[in-house]
């Protein structure tokens, strides 16, 4: 049975991760993982302490746990980006930052680091403002690129075919078609999927209201560690992490908003997507790392999120997750694994690592942190 | 010119913009600045926003404007409430009343819920929005400060059908200090209006060493005014000009909240993760009436609910539950 351990800061609580109900369980383990817990409250996803909580807590939980596996997320340069006016000494500040973090990390594990770098940012450019269409369309997970569109009418299909903004209506079919070898559930998946011009986002109900002020950039390609020659497209690093934790200790860390172009590390550009679809930073691009396989079905970009957010919904404290992911990488990894970050609250079912601590975040409001224990049997 | 739509009666003459900047003086008739404007449009849990008492597990749609008559120091929405709104308004949804409904019915939500901001910065487009949504039988609710008028609080009460109003302290100097106003009393006479003809429940952000010292002064004040209110006590999470002070301690605050439960049967303590605060008990016997699970920011939501159409399943006291409760949720998905 796996567990969240919510700390609320000066204030915790077990529950079965599945149920939600609240648990009496205080094995060692746990009481381990609480203590760190209490030792490293989360200074909110804007402090610029943010990645160093990231370093601090994953060092702390190495020491009382030895994985030989770790996964990590630095964060903090993202939400910066996106929420934060900041020039370009901002900007460079913020990425030498984060590297600096990484080193540190680093150089005090002794691990060999695979790093991911999400995606770059650009400015924002223009929103696209889909509100008033007959039909419905919706963003989902911070999404700026996609938009889904349900129900249109003929109006709105000539609205956003004329649209400026939009660079590319996709259908249902041709979606499936283009990743047919993913397993999908094609009534999740809205009618259309509308897809913005570069340095564009679409605004549609449903929305957060916070002024954005740069979205991803195109992410085409995403950088990895020059380390990885035998890496060409985002599902072949867990392959090559697997070859890597037959030899020694390994830490797969993600750095959030950064692409080729201000990727501080020797790099490898790799695919992140396929055609005309990439991942913008999120569960699907975690997902199709992880697994190895792409992952754009699982929770569809502008699904209607809300129909299934019913009172019989289980994970709930696993945003739109509905399971836990069986071939995730840390899951069926045989050695221990945690995983730390402070991107948000699906890292520990996309990676499935025996302890997960992350933030417990939501639109930048700080609510502590949560910890997911998958696996006891190891420790 | 004087605008009466809030106990501040802010004088508009002379292109005057007023606290809230939201209304204006149009040739001696009071103008909304921005109708239609609006800066929220999203589906949501009832119990998220919250209220415990309506339609338990149904789903509403969330709006709001912009502006705000308050001055929290640790307002949670500063960047819509205290931004200049000539800043925001290009940012905002401009949605026209038929399609806000529209928004609604397409999402599956039973009512539409005014939150993020204070609806009396947008009367004339509440009162346009009431009527189309009263049209498609959509009930309307609201959060407020109450710090309205007696006439306009008739039109809050004319618009929306169930409130959660925030009863922020008592103390002159706390509501000078922290709220910016010069007296909690017309407050408090518009919860006792409300609550006479309309579903009431209350909500109370406590700032640890600075107001919890009167959750029991307040809870008197709540039980004079309807002995079933129900009372959500925040644990508040300060932001802006307070963004570093402490979180309130939980268990303190949950401590000092058992004296008053003697007081009011419904009295809740969230917006936290995981609170073991959030259940409904049969004020007659006892018995878990209504469960609920709190995600803090994430919002709450409805786990099981045990009454037997409005009463108790065990003793059939009637419970406080407002709206059409036997259409609220989907048969199946709530364990009963």
């Amino acid at each position: 049975m796996s567990r969240a351990i919510i700390d609320a800061r000066e204030w915790q609580k077990v529950f079965d991760l599945r149920t939600g109900t609240a648990k009496a369980d205080t094995s060692p383990l746990d009481q381990m993982v609480r203590a760190v817990q209490e030792r490293h409250p989360y200074p909110g996803d804007l402090d610029s302490a943010g990645n160093r909580w990231v370093t601090d807590t994953a060092l702390d939980l190495m020491e009382r746990y030895d994985p030989s596996f770790v996964f990590l997320t630095y964060a903090q340069q993202y939400f910066s980006g996106r929420y934060s006016i900041q020039t370009d000494a901002d900007r460079a500040a913020a990425v030498t930052a984060v590297y600096e973090e990484v080193e540190r990390f680093v150089a005090q594990s002794g691990f060999t680091p695979l790093i991911v770098g999400t995606g770059g940012m650009i400015p924002l450019l223009a929103s696209v403002d889909l509100t008033r269409l007959d039909g419905l369309a919706l963003c989902t997970h911070w999404s700026a690129r996609y938009a889904g569109l349900h129900d249109p009418s003929p109006r709105d299909l000539r609205t956003v075919a004329s649209h400026p903004e939009i660079e590319r209506i996709v259908t249902r079919e041709e979606f499936l078609s283009l990743f047919r070898d993913c397993p999908a559930d094609a009534a999740r998946i809205p009618e259309y999927l509308l897809v913005a011009r570069q340095g564009c986002m679409f605004k549609t109900v449903g929305g957060a209201f916070r002024k954005v002020r740069k979205v991803p950039a195109p992410g085409y390609s995403i950088p990895v560690s020059a380390c990885l020659e035998e890496v060409s497209d985002s599902t072949d690093v867990r392959a090559a992490v697997e070859k890597r934790l037959r030899n020694g200790r390994v830490a797969l860390i993600f750095v959030e908003g950064l692409g080729v172009e201000d990727f501080p590390w020797p790099y490898r550009a790799i695919d992140n997507g396929r055609e005309w679809f990439f991942y913008e930073t999120g569960d699907a691009q975690y997902l199709t790392v992880t697994t190895g396989r792409h992952q754009v079905f699982e929770y569809p970009v502008g699904y209607r999120y809300f129909e299934e957010d019913g009172p019989a919904m289980e994970f709930p404290f696993s945003g739109y997750f509905r399971s836990v992911p069986e071939d995730a990488i840390a899951a069926s990894f045989g050695g221990r694994s945690i995983a730390v970050g402070n991107r948000s609250m699906f890292m520990h079912m996309a990676t499935g690592a025996d302890i997960s601590l992350e933030c417990f975040a939501r639109n930048l409001y700080n609510q502590g942190t949560m910890a997911v224990i998958h696996r006891s049997d190891k420790a | 010119m004087q605008c009466n739509y809030c106990e501040r009666r802010c004088d508009l003459s002379g292109g005057k913009p007023g606290v809230c900047r939201m209304y204006e003086d149009a040739d001696g008739a009071i103008r909304e600045r921005f109708p239609h404007h609006w800066s929220s449009c999203i589906p949501s849990r009832i119990e998220s926003i919250p209220f415990y008492h309506v339609r338990p597990g149904s789903r509403a749609l969330v709006i709001g404007t912009m502006g705000c008559n308050f001055s929290c120091r640790y307002c949670s929405n500063a960047f819509i409430a205290k931004e200049d709104p000539t800043l925001v308004a290009e940012r905002m949804l401009r949605l026209s009343p038929s399609e806000v409904v529209r928004k609604a019915r397409q999402m599956g939500c039973g009512s539409i819920v005014f939150n993020v901001n204070e609806p009396a910065m947008s009367f004339p487009s509440l009162l346009e929005l009431a009527e189309a949504a009263r049209a498609e039988g959509i009930s309307l609710g609201c959060l407020t400060n109450a710090y309205t008028t007696e006439e306009s609080t008739e039109m809050l009460a004319s618009i929306f059908s169930f409130f959660n109003i925030g009863l922020k302290g008592l103390s002159p100097a706390f509501n000078r200090d922290f709220i910016g106003i010069t007296s909690v009393e017309p407050i408090l006479r518009n919860i006792r209006r409300l609550a006479a003809t309309r579903h009431v429940e209350v909500t109370t952000p406590i700032i640890e060493s600075i107001n919890d010292n009167e959750l029991g002064e307040m809870a008197r004040f709540l039980a004079d005014v309807d002995p079933e209110i129900p009372w959500h006590v925040f644990r508040l999470l300060p932001e802006d000009e307070m963004k570093e002070s402490c979180y309130p301690d939980i268990e303190t605050i949950a401590g000092a909240l058992e004296s008053v439960r003697s007081i009011l049967p419904y009295v809740y303590f969230h917006n936290f993760v995981g609170s073991e605060w959030v259940n409904t008990h049969c004020p007659g016997c006892g018995a878990l009436v209504i469960e609920r699970f709190s995600l803090g920011c994430g919002g709450d939501k409805l786990k099981s609910f045990h009454c037997a159409g409005q009463g108790c399943q065990d003793c059939g006291r009637q419970i406080r539950l407002a709206g059409d409760v036997e259409c609220a949720w989907k048969h199946g998905e709530v364990q009963r």
